[in-house]
């Protein structure tokens, strides 16, 4: 079964089409990237996706139930999260109560009110579970602000994954981060997903083409291709309006 | 245990002693004024369950208080004979159902429109207690009869009695902070807290912020509405000063004099108020200048409030931090 579906999607913003007929299938247990030139759509899509938009026609399907306009956080339960491309957590709350947040929602307990928090067991156990996978143990004290940027893009990825999704989907994931970071981040990624459908947004071509199992290139709102590395290094229609002649090179924006 | 410790323990088990013991230890004068302020204080730490902790400022939070106060006053005068904590626990209700009716709107939006939309609704409850005179009296208020309360073991005692007056208010009080500062431990607590700091980020980790925000605006309500019922029991009259907008003010200026962001500060700032309001009053009629003065100079150079100067920290540093380790 397809993890997530779009058929037929379009939207526009009081009168600027944004997306024109976007169908796409994105099966369980895949790598999906999604990647296009500066105001193709993506992120468009992407909130659309996640319910932070309604399209204007089309629909939505997650794990074969229609999503199509319903809140964020009923498709976020519904197990879709997602991290953002701009840091996007709680500032002044530490490491360990931000990654708490998530999980208390996972175990269904946000209006729980006939236990304390901090005497929750289950709930500290998972907490401490996501923060050792991505490795953040030492810096659980530490308020998110506190954090080095590379951190906070951990804690980003670290609150998307919190929620034991069945779809992760990550908004450039790697933005800002230097070669060397990108490269352990990359690692994580790929080891914290194994067995997730992952979709992802991302400008770093290294990354995409080495970790997506499958790519969907936009431009000008609408689909080029969608396949397999192999085939958008190889489809004219990308080169020429996305990745410029040299490719195959596959060498940065 | 250090010094600091016991120290510490001990200044809190002389102050409980302190505020049991209070009508025993001060002129009956004061009793009545550490009543008020008993009342103020549950006002203030409900108000701050919005302020500090949902990130919620509500204009027209007098709205709650007030339907609290008139709902104890009329079950007073027309369902004499009810026991004080069935009276009690209805006003709160009805706190809590005005709060419903009002946050169903409000907490939908943010900021300044939400601030502005409650005092609109505080602005309509306030109009309809001055006109709707066959209920509530209009200007000339309600006069309420203190009723008796039966206590097993101690038989009927009278609350003109102004030291068991205290008491009873004292019980409620605290029994209603409590519950505030239970509430803020849960789960539920720790949502309404991410409402303030990051309400987006929340619903994408699957928190339905609508109704988080709606819960906990009940929940000051209802505290609201029992510290109104517990103002009309201390005052024995209820008139639209209950729920004006003066009203509604105060609580905004105690609890930020004190400080939004400990859960002892609008406790301090209500102390505070009250007793400020007490000292100058008595030398000039313009006490609300001077506390205006006073409130500029906590929100310009005193982050968190007046409670931040009692802070242990600065006893330390006062006391000495050598000593006392």
């Amino acid at each position: 079964m397809s993890a997530l579906t779009l058929e037929h999607i379009y939207k526009d913003f009081s009168g600027l089409q944004v997306l024109t007929d976007i169908s796409l299938e994105v099966e369980e247990g895949e790598r999906h990237a999604i990647i296009g030139p500066n105001g193709a759509g993506k992120s468009t899509l992407f909130n659309l996706i996640t319910g932070q938009y309604k399209p204007s026609q089309g629909t939505i399907r997650l794990m074969g139930r229609d999503i199509t306009g319903r809140s964020v956080h009923k498709i976020a339960r519904m197990g879709l999260s997602r991290s953002f491309q701009v840091i996007n957590n709680f500032p002044k709350m530490t490491v360990f109560e931000n990654v708490q947040n998530a999980i208390v929602s996972r175990c269904n307990k946000r209006f729980n009110i006939a236990s304390f928090l901090d005497r929750s067991a289950k709930i500290h156990q998972h907490t401490e579970e996501i923060l050792h996978s991505v490795g953040m143990m030492e810096a659980k004290d530490m308020t998110a602000t506190e954090l080095s940027y590379g951190w906070q893009r951990k804690l980003e990825l670290a609150l998307a994954l919190a929620l034991d999704p069945v779809i992760v989907m990550l908004d450039e994931p790697m933005a800002g981060l230097d070669v060397e970071e990108t490269r352990g981040f990359m690692e994580l990624i790929r080891s914290l997903t194994h067995g997730k459908t992952l979709v992802v947004v991302e400008h770093d071509m290294d990354v995409v083409f080495s970790l997506a199992d499958r790519i969907t290139v936009l431009s000008y709102g609408g689909i080029l291709i969608t396949g397999s590395p192999e085939e958008v290094r190889a489809s004219e229609a990308v080169k020429n309006a996305y990745l410029g002649r040299n490719a195959g090179a596959a060498g940065g924006k | 245990m250090t010094r600091f410790h016991i120290f510490r323990h001990g200044w809190k088990v002389l102050g409980a002693a302190f505020v049991i013991f209070l009508p025993l230890i001060v002129p009956e004068m004061k009793v009545h004024m550490a009543t008020e302020v008993l009342v103020y204080c549950l006002f203030a730490v409900s108000f701050n369950l919005l302020l500090g902790y949902a990130g919620l400022l509500p204009f027209g939070f007098a709205a709650m208080f007030g339907v609290g106060a008139y709902a104890a006053a009329l079950m007073f005068n027309h369902l004499g004979g009810a026991p004080l904590v069935v009276v009690m626990v209805v006003a709160a209700a009805s706190g809590l159902v005005s709060a419903l009716m009002i946050g169903a709107f409000c907490v939908r939006l943010g900021g300044t429109y939400f601030a502005l939309l409650t005092l609109a609704f505080q602005m309509f409850f306030y109009a309809v207690a001055l006109k709707w005179r066959s209920v509530t009296n209009g200007d000339d208020g309600i006069p309420v009869m203190r009723p008796e309360l039966y206590l097993p073991g101690f038989g009927n005692l009278s609350l003109m009695n102004i030291h068991n007056l205290y008491w009873v208010t004292l019980f409620f009080v605290v029994l209603g902070i409590l519950a505030a500062y239970l509430f803020l431990k849960t789960p539920l607590g720790n949502a309404v807290v991410c409402m303030r700091e990051n309400e987006e980020r929340a619903a994408f980790l699957g928190y339905n912020t609508y109704l988080t925000k709606l819960t906990v605006f009940s929940f000051a309500g209802l505290l609201a509405g029992l510290a109104g019922a517990l103002y009309a029991l201390f005052q024995e009259f209820v008139a639209t000063t209950a729920i004006d907008a003066n009203m509604s003010f105060a609580v905004v200026l105690m609890t930020i004099v004190g400080g939004t962001g400990r859960f002892s500060g609008p406790i301090v700032g209500a102390v505070f108020f009250m007793l400020f309001q007490d000292w100058i009053s008595d030398i000039t009629d313009h006490w609300w200048l001077y506390f205006g003065i006073l409130f500029i100079v906590v929100v310009m150079y005193l982050e968190g409030g007046v409670s931040s100067l009692l802070n242990t920290s600065l006893i330390k540093r006062l006391l000495g931090r050598k000593a006392l380790e």
